[in-house]
């Protein structure tokens, strides 16, 4: 109980230090989320609006994101401001891996071995990386249930150690999505739908990282 | 397929760690700890379980259940005063092996555990 809030109070402590002293051009910003919620997506749709290019292999096959990956110096523009981060692509957060789930997908046994591998390793670095982020947007599948334990543990570790986020409800273009299902699930926090995939609303998001940065 | 089901005390899970059910789990077992985890706690169990990770097993099935949470003064009370002397979140987690637990729903005031 004790050692709990003196952590959180380091963790407070830590972040305020950092924002004190960071320069602006070594601001991260995380994209953190389940597994196939459209992160890469995302950095790609933000690296091709600002930099003309992508970020990383999209893939219907979960974990296809396995290491982290790092854009550095993204300047987005809005309303005459700038804003410069190094964006941070993570593997998408999972309590479970299985090997045979990607041989479904036509994937040989070896391969699906190395991928399962891989995939649990991306999983712990995305987790060491997050005292690491200065902000970060929680990309989830607003086709899914939004009150998964997985997006439930990400928002609470946020949360836990003060750093800012915004909630990126994904793939609204689909027909299933329910963007407003994600902001009922969670009212106390900011919740932009987007489509990563067509750029729809990507505007919004793009100003509300001036508001919170 | 068999399995078990075992009652860790959050205040063994508290000194132990993890330790205190991997084999379990391993062999498994359903381990049912005594209180709601903070969400670092939640993601340190997310994280030594993925270092666990092989052919036999695949990983965890996780929710916690959070009864601290009173909307009435005496109840918030009653639980900061629980907290306080007995160091825990009023509530119940449950971890599984995914391969025997497929999902663990959760409704405001139960979880459902899908084998």
């Amino acid at each position: 109980m004790v050692l709990k809030h003196i952590r959180r109070a380091r963790n407070k402590i830590a972040f305020i230090v950092r924002k004190i002293f960071k320069k602006r051009k070594d601001i991260k910003i995380g994209l953190y989320g389940p597994v196939n919620s459209g992160k890469t997506t995302l950095a790609n749709r933000i690296c091709l609006d600002w930099l003309g290019e992508e970020m990383g292999k999209i893939s219907v096959i979960p974990h296809e994101t396995r290491e982290i990956q790092m854009k550095e110096k993204v300047t987005i523009k809005s309303n005459g401001k700038s804003l410069t981060f190094n964006l941070v692509d993570t593997p998408g957060i999972a309590t479970k891996i299985d090997f045979e789930e990607f041989l479904k997908y036509g994937m040989k046994r070896k391969d699906a071995k190395t991928r399962a591998r891989e995939a649990t390793k991306g999983v712990i670095e995305a987790i060491k990386w997050l005292d690491k982020m200065d902000m970060v947007l929680v990309v989830l599948d607003s086709t899914k249930d939004p009150l998964d334990q997985v997006n439930i543990t990400i928002l609470g570790n946020l949360d836990a150690r003060n750093i800012p986020f915004i909630i990126v409800a994904n793939k609204v273009d689909l027909k299933t999505s329910k963007a407003s299902r994600v902001r009922e699930a969670f009212p106390n926090y900011e919740v932009i739908g987007i489509s990563a995939k067509t750029g729809f609303n990507i505007e919004e998001l793009y100003n509300a990282l001036f508001r919170k940065l | 397929m068999g399995f078990k089901i075992k009652l860790v005390p959050y205040e063994k899970f508290k000194a132990d760690g993890v330790k205190s059910f991997m084999k379990d789990l391993k062999e498994d077992t359903i381990i049912l700890i005594d209180a709601k985890l903070s969400p670092e706690e939640e993601a340190d169990i997310i994280e030594k379980t993925m270092k666990k990770v092989s052919e036999k097993f695949t990983g965890i099935e996780l929710n916690s259940l959070d009864l601290s949470k009173q909307k009435d003064v005496v109840g918030r009370l009653k639980n900061l005063i629980i907290k306080v002397v007995t160091g825990k979140n009023q509530g119940l987690t449950i971890i599984g092996p995914a391969k025997i637990v497929r999902k663990i729903e959760r409704n405001p005031k139960e979880l459902l555990v899908y084998i």
